[in-house]
């Protein structure tokens, strides 16, 4: 008997031994990476003297993995974050939101059609190789190519020649005059300048990502870390101030809470919530800001009652905004119409609007006047993962009974949120959606007959005229005019209500110097230090 | 009957888990009746209020009575754990017989999809169920049952097989009786024992099962109340506002821990062994 | 005997088979699609139709799994659809930490369960038993999620305590290693200790009753023989089926615990896989995780077949 407990545990052993040592291979290959990277800080502290002993290390939580980093393919915000460090576009935002220079130092508008980018001639790409116009032009190639499956590649379709007039010259020619352009191009990683030898030796940078931001891929351990190291040889003179950032994967927000506090971690972001636990405590810096999103209701327009105007007006009247956001939000968020305040003076003022303030009875006549004064039965569809879009729809719920419309909430996981949003299977949906850095992009997008993500089959002729205006008119304050006439017919129709814009809140450890997140940047640690 | 009843009377364990069960059971059957407020109404004003008079558990993040949503939640809780036992102890018991009596290639069959299905981690065939039929109360306790299904039916096969083996069922057997006859006199009342301990342990583990499906978004429809959601939300508010989840906690606790006692004191009860003494 | 351990290990083949066809028809069917989840709300339908063409998504589905099975049948289990990374050593690397996990749980689980099932079931129904079961009872009824995010705040706020962030690998630094596992591993451990100690308890009263344990109590062999060489042996049986079972259990059990500790184990691989449909990393690591516990319950079949002479192995 006792030889065979021997055996069975001896067996149990090997195999458990075979399993670790398979698993431990790739833990030292992980090993190499990080014992580079030591010797990188070692020469750096050698050469610049670093100015205090402290460790210029950032740790990020991160409440998500990030998906591959391949920055014209991948969309998660968690592989934004990442990429932003890494891979730059021809221009960028400042803190106005006015267009400003990153790898072109300049560019012109020759005229409607035609724009002339002048390059940097000091930038290299992580790789070490140095970055030029035919660089420029491969990447814009490579987004148009249907075969990448760019997500940019409807924005740039309009690119009708891309021509290289020096090392450090581009020329953009264009179809048809197409105003939010620049825009786009200054809309991040996804028309980011990557390096072709890289793209064509891995076929694409989801594992392998080389760009010319400030900060070089180091590695990413899925589920645990990614880990970024300085880009000694950015451009930009001393930047970044930082020798490494960390991104540690940690989905439970309550994890990401204890870790601030014990200073596990340096920077994590906060439902509103939590803000109040972490107030009072002399270590933290709590920091926020307007969030470049809104959370919506939106109604299928092919529903029977949905489809009429004064039921969704009627609707607009029954939710009570101010509640939502006292009630989900804490108080801490403002109301929204189809572009947020975050968006810059694009916006409209909508607090005033004969919709916004809750009238049950008006409602009710509405609903009459309609034809469903009984009220009607619909669905709520609101993704799981975000608690509070959960806790809105079962206020939304709460507001609809009061004029007899029985609202069921289904609760989709996220995946199968996006396919009901992408195949409008659902009466109404509860989301969140980003209006983008363009008001093309925030009412042409969403609502246009044709636009791409108007997943509600609604259509108004009026509007799409309005808005195709606003896409060839160059002269900003034309385009002004016509974009708050698009948003004030788009919030008198009511085919999404925009319910409100949160409040993002960041937490930093009180010895993390230099930074201020904007709501279209809110990671810029090119001059943070630890102090 | 009459002496077991007068036994379980003498058993102090079991009659706390007895009345344990019995209230909760009393609680969900009456929760109209003794709720103070609706369940589902968001008390604007009194968003995340500790305990008072008027509420006696506080309120959640939306200014909901507490109280009235954990009464409301005993139904939901009761009805899935007793629902999913039922599915998976149902076609667990016919198969494990099934199985454990012919053997040969029924047992063969029978055995195989249960490997199938057991090995499969639990929790994540329930999450795929789920993902699959879409989340609401009946498909989770399918997707419940359905996990519950392998695990009695090895239990019952493997004590089948077990008892079988005995000299006086070999004897039944030997002397001609029928199956049927095997099966209802010699098998059933042997395998009784283990199986009720098993069905407690599933009935607890369907609520905790249920409160792990709610964990990752997947539970209970809101705004029905269920104590797995609640307590998944509430994770949130834990150090703001603690009643928000020591209460369902304490119940989800107490449910769990009188199906247990009972069931412990049953195994004792019912065990044939036990009362030859 | 070995004829019996030959043909359970046929018997696999079929089960590993059907595993195979079940999650891939699962992962099929289950609304979502990882082009929506990789495109989010940018996707227009041309992105996603190309999308589709560059995963192999739009090959016939028998095609599709021909060219899965016959991969992973040569040990190339694909990549990963959402980040391109090779699934295989993410497995093995993943199933590392959980099974250690699994260990170290199980092994605090029978230190505490088997020896107070065992008492309890020697001083049955004295005060001993009750406050036993009562103790146990107590760890399989809390939520693991509750008590972890209890045990969280305690140990951050009264103790400014957090368990170190990341994994670190056994061999490569013992002590952080089990320090970042030991919470984890005591949470799951306490939650599986109480079936334990029942099981062990109600199979062990069993046995005491039992005929050839009462003949030799008779006999006069001392209590003490009487229970470890007799009574303990048989009572493992159900005891070693039920740890089976719970080795199972954790290995998909620990999901929750690792995405509050934030442990990148396998349950955490298969729960992202199935939330953004990633096909390959589901089928892949299901198939993994089965066949490890099909192997487990062969083991813990053959290993009751040892034990129980009774059973005949036809």
């Amino acid at each position: 008997m006792k030889k065979r407990w021997l055996t069975l545990i001896a067996m149990l052993f090997m195999l458990s031994i075979f399993v670790v040592a398979c698993s431990n291979g790739d833990d030292e290959n992980g090993n190499g990476n990080e014992n580079e990277t030591d010797n990188n800080n070692g020469e750096t502290e050698e050469t610049e003297g670093s100015s205090d002993d402290v460790e210029q290390i950032l740790k990020v939580a991160a409440d998500q993995d990030p998906s591959g980093l391949d920055p014209h393919t991948s969309t998660a915000s968690s592989s934004h974050r990442i990429m932003g460090k890494i891979y730059e576009g021809l221009i960028t935002l400042d803190e106005n939101m006015e267009f400003a220079p990153r790898l072109a130092a300049d560019w012109d508008i020759v005229d409607e059609t035609t724009y002339v980018f002048q390059l940097r001639d000091d930038v290299v790409f992580h790789n070490g190789r140095e970055m030029t116009a035919d660089d420029v032009k491969y990447s814009f190639e490579r987004i148009l190519d249907p075969e990448t499956g760019a997500i940019g590649s409807s924005n740039l379709s309009l690119i009708e020649e891309i021509n290289v007039l020096g090392d450090y010259e581009v020329e953009i020619k264009l179809s048809q005059p197409f105003a939010p352009f620049l825009s786009y191009l200054a809309s991040g990683a996804n028309y980011a300048i990557v390096p072709k030898e890289v793209v064509e030796e891995h076929g694409d940078l989801n594992q392998n990502p080389v760009g010319t931001g400030p900060f070089v891929f180091s590695e990413m351990v899925p589920d645990t870390h990614v880990i970024l190291t300085k880009n000694e040889d950015y451009y930009l003179d001393g930047q970044p101030y930082l020798d490494e950032l960390h991104y540690l994967t940690m989905v439970d927000e309550s994890s990401r809470i204890a870790a601030i506090r014990t200073g596990e971690v340096d920077l994590t972001t906060v439902t509103p919530d939590s803000v109040s636990l972490l107030e009072g405590n002399d270590e933290l810096n709590i920091i926020s800001y307007d969030d470049l999103e809104y959370y919506y209701l939106g109604f299928n327009a092919t529903h029977e009652a949905l489809s009429d105007k004064r039921v969704r007006q009627a609707i607009s009247l029954a939710v009570d905004r101010e509640e939502i956001i006292d009630l989900v939000m804490a108080g801490e968020a403002k109301l929204s119409g189809p572009i947020p305040e975050s968006l810059g003076n694009w916006s409209i003022d909508v607090s005033n609007h004969e919709l916004y303030q809750p009238d049950i009875d008006r409602a009710q006549e509405l609903l009459e006047e309609a034809g469903f004064g009984s009220g009607f039965e619909m669905q709520m569809g609101v993704p799981s993962t975000e608690a509070a879009l959960v806790s809105a729809a079962q206020l939304i719920q709460q507001h609809l009974e009061l004029i007899g419309i029985d609202a069921e909430i289904v609760q989709l996981e996220w995946g199968e949120y996006i396919d009901a949003w992408n195949s409008n299977t659902y009466d109404s949906l509860v989301g969140k959606n980003g209006p983008g850095r363009d008001p093309d992009r925030s009412l042409n997008f969403f609502f246009s007959t044709t636009g791409s993500a108007n997943v509600w089959e609604y259509s108004n002729p009026e509007f799409d005229e309005i808005v195709a205006e606003g896409l060839v008119e160059v002269d900003e304050e034309k385009r002004h005019e016509i974009y708050t006439r698009a948003q004030e017919l788009i919030i008198e129709e009511s085919p999404n209500l925009f319910l409100l814009m949160p409040k993002s809140y960041i937490v930093v450890r009180g010895n993390v110097d230099g930074y201020n997140p904007l709501p279209h940047d809110s990671e810029n640690f090119r001059e943070t230090t630890i102090k | 009957m009459g002496e077991f009843l007068t036994k379980l009377r003498k058993d102090k364990i079991g009659i706390v888990g007895l009345i344990g069960v019995l209230l909760i059971l009393v609680i969900g059957i009456l929760a109209p009746v003794i709720s103070p407020h609706d369940p589902t109404h968001t008390f604007n004003e009194h968003r995340l209020e500790s305990p008072s008079s008027k509420f006696i558990f506080g309120t959640d993040d939306l200014g909901r009575d507490i109280f009235s949503r954990i009464i409301y939640g005993a139904r939901v809780s009761l009805t899935v754990g007793l629902i999913s036992v039922g599915i998976g102890a149902g076609f667990g018991l016919l198969f494990g017989l099934l199985a454990g009596y012919f053997k040969g290639w029924v047992d063969n069959v029978i055995m195989r999809i249960m490997d199938v299905l057991f090995a499969f981690p639990d929790l994540l065939l329930a999450l795929a169920v789920v993902a699959i039929l879409g989340p609401n109360l009946t498909n989770t306790m399918i997707a419940i049952g359905i996990v519950f299904i392998p695990v009695f039916t090895r239990l019952v096969r493997s004590t089948v097989i077990t008892v079988k083996e005995m000299d006086y069922v070999s004897n039944a057997m030997s002397v001609g009786a029928s199956n049927l006859r095997i099966i209802a006199k010699h098998i059933t009342p042997n395998i009784l024992a283990p199986f009720l301990v098993q069905v407690t342990l599933a009935l607890s583990s369907a609520i905790l099962t249920e409160a792990a499906l709610s964990f990752l978004g997947l539970g209970i429809q809101p705004p029905d109340p269920s104590w797995g959601s609640m307590l998944n939300t509430s994770r949130r508010f834990m150090e703001l506002a603690p009643w928000t989840a020591i209460f369902p906690t304490i119940f989800i606790v107490v449910t769990i821990f009188s199906f247990n006692l009972l069931g412990d004191s049953l195994r004792d009860l019912l065990d044939p062994r036990v009362k030859k003494e | 005997m070995y004829k019996y351990v030959i043909r359970r290990v046929f018997y696999t083949i079929p089960v590993i088979f059907g595993i195979s066809i079940v999650v891939f028809v699962i992962m099929n069917v289950i609304p979502g699609d990882i082009t929506s989840i990789i495109l989010g709300t940018e996707g227009t339908p041309e992105l996603r139709e190309q999308l589709r063409e560059n995963l192999g998504l739009n090959l016939p589905l028998y095609q599709q799994y021909w060219n899965w099975i016959s991969g992973v049948v040569v040990g190339d289990f694909g990549e990963s659809l959402r980040t391109g990374a090779p699934i295989l050593p993410e497995i093995l690397s993943r199933f590392g930490l959980t099974l250690e996990l699994t260990l170290l749980a199980s092994l605090i689980a029978w230190v505490i369960g088997i020896p107070f099932g065992i008492i309890a079931a020697i001083y049955r129904n004295t005060k001993t038993d009750i406050g036993l079961r009562i103790v146990s009872l107590f760890g399989v009824s809390v939520p693991n999620f509750a008590l972890a995010t209890i045990i969280i705040l305690v140990l951050s706020l009264g103790f400014n305590y957090f368990p170190p962030v990341g994994y670190t690998s056994l061999f490569e630094d013992p002590l952080m290693n089990l320090e970042r596992l030991f919470i984890p591993a005591l949470i799951l451990g306490v939650s599986m200790a109480g079936s334990i100690m029942r099981m062990t308890r109600s199979s062990s009263l069993e046995v005491l009753e039992q005929d050839y344990v009462r003949t030799a109590r008779a006999k006069g062999i001392k209590e003490k023989v009487v229970i470890f060489r007799h009574a303990f042996r048989n009572a493992l049986i159900p005891v070693l089926t039920m740890i089976g079972m719970q080795i199972g259990f954790l290995l998909g059990g620990t999901v929750i615990v690792e995405q509050i500790f934030s442990l990148p184990g396998l349950g955490q691989y298969i729960l992202t896989g199935i939330m953004q449909r990633d096909l390959p990393v589901v089928q892949g690591s299901i198939l993994f995780v089965a066949v490890i516990f099909v192997t487990i319950n062969l083991l813990v079949d053959i290993l009751y077949a040892y034990l129980n002479p009774r059973i005949s192995y036809d």
